[in-house]
């Protein structure tokens, strides 16, 4: 798929494809390959406008309470007197509630609308930020050292990636209440939270073995390459070739693992929370909310609309910055 | 008493029927209930009553009915049957000692004889009834009805190990219950009955039991000739007794029913046989029949259905006339807020009536004036004599005074006294739920402490009356087997009830207990002509307080608009089959 302008060609032409020496040489010219792959993203007018969308749902999950108050609504507050005895709201858009309320509960569904982006932003970035780390050192360690650290650690991404990662998720959560003190000891507000981390527990736990094994397979091949041999014979110590000599042949990609692993956990939090095993009540999430619109659909669309709307775009300008990214990265990428 | 049956079935239908649309409130005094209601009943019994049953006006004979239905009955075994729906279906084809006639325009019930020729004498000594049977009656395949057929379904329904779901009071009432296992474990011999001669069959008791007549209305009551007996495969091709037979059975999908060439409409007051059949079908998904059968197109008028139509649907009831669609009526079930009266004082109680959230919990649980009316007795409707009373501030309306309670807790000194109940955190409409009322509470100065529970836990923790918490211990809701004052008050408000894990309130007060048994013990008319149970409720509500009222459970279930003479049978919240017929057969 092309996505990225004709234009963005700056760069290119002197790296013929596969040349890694070559590309080498480029670096040398004074631009390094981030510095290339940046001018080739600015120039793409999706990654500009799916970066804005990103950041302006960014913006929105930090300023949520700021939002909420500014609009004078609250998560919390039932607002029976807004719907009628069967549960529908009895008003639509108005100065005090910007989306309307919710149906049968009557609670705002603008703060709720804002306030869901948070976990859906949190628990994507947590996620991914440790299974791109914890992802990278296992790569990194496996790939480098070989041997039996490498045995070890590709048995355990192996095993990482044959768990059932959905049952594990609806399994841990009691365990972790029974570790926090057992759930008849928890506030409710308690019990939420654990979900939340329980969530960011096993979205970054099982996210890091894919990774781990692709950093591997490419440390693999770097490590028999001259920069690295040659640093060996100097003497370079251990974890300065790593990070200093391969993490940088291998941004790539890790940026391109990242920005696809976003999107994938936004839609996981979701997805989990509609089931019945991500978020629960009194936190608001857009899941949750989608669980709960689809029996309403007919009779209210916009609180349907609302969450499926904001994760669709969401989504997909993440998948879509995630792929102007990889192609900025990607040396074979011509235009 | 134990009346623990339709709790399970009753719980789920109202849930997850979140029910629907009314016809304007009606303000004042009136709790929303249908206006006849309070027409008062004189009989609650007939033993003179004889067959035929009396027509309904217009009806006509012929055509099959299809009743569709999203729950499927776990049962159609007579002594294993326990849910509401079973109870209804199987009235087509077994007829039992007893039997609920449904009397004038609010159909009112009234227990008459079925295969008994009378309601059944008991001994002076209250430990011996005696029901004398109707002769000459055949089951479907044309044998003669037996005495000893009576009494080997009595002994049929002591194998626990097989019919686990069944009722109990037999065991805990009829005599040598404790040693008898049933036919297949412990032989014919069982002091509990006796067929002295061949329209004769006695019951011996441990302990009196006055509600036996009402009993005898229960399928297990049913004749079953031991020879044709199959255990639990006896279910998909029993021997009937009614108008109607089982034509074909096909367990969770459907049942068919046909004529039963062999019953004599003179000996039964109760049925009619105006459909050539009945073809049931079961779980089917909830929206899609409603649709079905509101929009009436093609066979599906003569369809109905007999959960409670669902909030969404509301809005649709109001094209046309497709109001008449819709059937009300009473149910045998009801909801309250139990709080435990052996650790909140009873200052507090009242406080915590005054500043419960009713308007906004009905909303939130998608409780509405059509199925779930606010409520302001503790006793259902459905049972004969009830009036409706309302004593200041509870009446299931209102969201609460935080004012007031804060005030009320300040002169108890009970300020920040601590209110705690479990909720399923699973679900999503009982963390809500829970969410208002804390909100509420705390607003009047409570502290509150709510405990999420999974809902796969949330009955066995609130079913423990000893749970460390002081409210919304199980029951929460309760439906009586019988409509009798007698299924109330004893089973719910006595000390005893806390052993039995029924007690609403966990109530221990001898002068109490004594009321309550000096109000079972008298005949029915005699508590019926004084107003005894109703009077006993309003007391036990003014003095004691157990719990608060918050809705009667009604029906509102969807008919076609080719079905005839569809009304509720207020025993059971299910609609009336026995008098069903279509317009255009």
């Amino acid at each position: 798929m092309s996505i990225g302008s004709p234009g963005s060609t700056v760069g290119v032409e002197d790296h013929p494809a596969s040349a890694e020496p070559e590309r080498a040489k480029g670096v040398a010219h004074g631009k390094s390959p981030t510095r290339i792959a940046m001018d080739r993203l600015r120039k793409d007018k999706v990654a500009i406008v799916c970066a804005s969308i990103v950041l302006f749902f960014v913006l929105i999950a930090i300023f949520a309470p700021l939002l909420a108050k500014l609009e004078g609504g609250n998560i919390a507050d039932f607002n029976p007197k807004l719907i009628d005895e069967f549960g529908f709201p009895t008003i639509g858009v108005t100065p005090d509630h910007w989306f309307g309320v919710e149906p049968r509960t009557g609670r705002d569904n603008f703060a709720r609308w804002v306030f869901g982006a948070r976990p859906s932003l949190q628990v994507a970035f947590t996620a991914t930020v440790f299974g791109t780390v914890v992802g990278v050192v296992m790569g990194l360690m496996a790939g480098f050292l070989g041997g039996w650290v490498d045995r070890v650690i590709s048995w355990v991404i192996d095993f990482v990636l044959s768990l059932p990662y959905l049952l594990f998720a609806i399994a841990l959560v009691p365990i972790v209440e029974s570790w926090r003190g057992g759930s008849m000891n928890l506030t409710p507000e308690q019990q939420s939270s654990t979900r939340f981390f329980v969530l960011i527990f096993v979205l970054s736990f099982f996210g890091w073995a894919g990774l781990a094994r692709i950093i591997r397979g490419e440390v693999l091949s770097l490590r028999e390459r001259e920069f690295v041999l040659a640093a060996k014979a100097i003497g370079v110590s251990t974890p300065r070739i790593l990070f200093r000599e391969l993490l940088p042949n291998l941004v790539a990609p890790i940026v391109i693992s990242a920005s696809l692993a976003l999107p994938a956990y936004v839609t996981a939090e979701a997805g989990l929370s509609f089931l019945g095993v991500g978020l629960i009540e009194p936190t608001p999430s857009w899941g949750q909310t989608i669980a709960t619109a689809t029996n309403w659909f007919q009779a209210d669309p916009i609180y349907l609309w609302l969450p499926v709307g904001a994760i669709t775009i969401l989504v997909l300008s993440l998948a879509l910055l995630g792929d102007s990214i990889r192609d900025a990265f990607d040396p074979k990428t011509r235009r | 008493m134990q009346v623990k049956r339709i709790t399970a079935v009753a719980v789920t239908v109202l849930l997850a029927v979140a029910a629907c649309g009314s016809p304007s409130s009606k303000g004042g005094g009136d709790n929303g209930s249908d206006g006849p209601a309070n027409t008062t009943q004189t009989k609650v019994m007939d033993a003179a009553a004889k067959g035929p049953a009396a027509d309904v006006e217009g009806f006509k004979k012929g055509g099959t009915a299809t009743i569709l239905s999203d729950v499927t009955p776990s049962t159609f075994d007579p002594t294993d049957t326990y849910y509401v729906d079973g109870f209804q279906i199987q009235k087509l084809y077994f007829r039992a000692l007893t039997q609920y006639r449904l009397d004038g325009p609010d159909h009112k019930p009234v227990l008459v004889p079925d295969l008994a020729e009378d309601l059944g004498t008991v001994s002076d000594d209250k430990l011996k009834w005696t029901f004398k049977l109707k002769q000459g009656i055949k089951y479907s395949d044309g044998s003669p009805v037996k005495a000893e057929d009576f009494a080997y379904s009595i002994k049929r329904s002591f194998a626990s190990d097989i019919f686990t779901d069944g009722p109990t009071y037999q065991r805990q009432y009829f005599k040598g219950a404790d040693k008898y296992k049933g036919p297949w474990a412990s032989g014919d011999n069982f002091e509990g009955v006796e067929t002295p001669d061949d329209h004769t069959l006695v019951i011996n008791l441990s302990k009196p039991f006055p509600d036996m007549p009402f009993f005898g209305a229960f399928t297990l009551f049913t004749p079953i000739p031991k020879a044709k007996d199959t255990k639990d495969a006896y279910q998909s091709k029993p021997l009937a007794t009614g108008p109607y037979m089982v034509g074909s059975y096909n367990p969770g999908a459907e049942l068919k029913l046909v004529k039963n060439p062999n019953w004599d409409p003179n000996t039964d007051a109760v049925r009619h046989q105006y459909l050539d059949g009945y073809h049931f079908r079961f779980g089917l998904d909830t929206l899609k029949i409603q649709r079905q059968i509101l929009s009436s197109t093609g066979p599906d008028a003569s369809s109905l259905t007999y959960s409670n139509i669902d909030a969404t649907l509301v809005p649709e009831l109001n094209q046309g006339n497709k109001k008449d669609q819709l059937i009300q009526g009473p149910t045998p079930c009801d909801r309250m807020v139990p709080m435990d009266t052996r650790k909140i004082p009873l200052e507090v109680r009242k406080a915590i009536a005054a500043a419960y959230p009713y308007d906004t919990e009905r909303k939130v649980a998608g409780w509405t004036s059509l199925a779930e009316p606010p409520a302001s007795t503790y006793m259902s409707p459905s049972v004969p004599g009830w009036e409706n009373y309302e004593l200041p501030g509870l009446n299931g309306k209102g969201d609460g005074d935080p004012v007031k309670a804060k005030q009320m807790l300040k002169d108890a000194g009970k300020e920040n006294f601590e209110l705690s109940w479990y909720y399923s955190n699973d679900a999503k409409i009982a963390t809500q739920r829970s969410q208002v009322r804390q909100q509420a509470l705390e607003k009047a100065g409570f502290k509150v402490k709510a405990i999420g529970v999974p809902t796969a836990k949330i009955r066995e923790v609130t079913g423990d009356q000893n749970a460390p918490v002081n409210m919304f211990k199980s029951p929460v809701g309760w439906c009586s087997d019988w409509p009798s004052g007698s299924s109330w008050a004893p089973v719910l408000f006595r000390s005893d009830a806390i052993k039995l894990g029924n007690s609403v309130g966990q109530l221990e007060d001898k002068a109490l207990d004594a009321e309550i048994d000096k109000v079972n013990n008298m005949s029915p008319e005699e508590a019926l002509k004084t107003k005894a149970w109703i009077n006993l409720d309003k007391k036990i509500m003014q003095d004691y307080l157990p719990a608060l009222p918050v809705y009667q459970s009604r029906s509102a279930f969807l008919v076609g608009t080719n079905i005839g003479h569809p009304i509720n049978d207020p025993t059971q919240g299910m609609p009336e089959f026995t008098s069903l017929f279509l317009k255009q057969p």
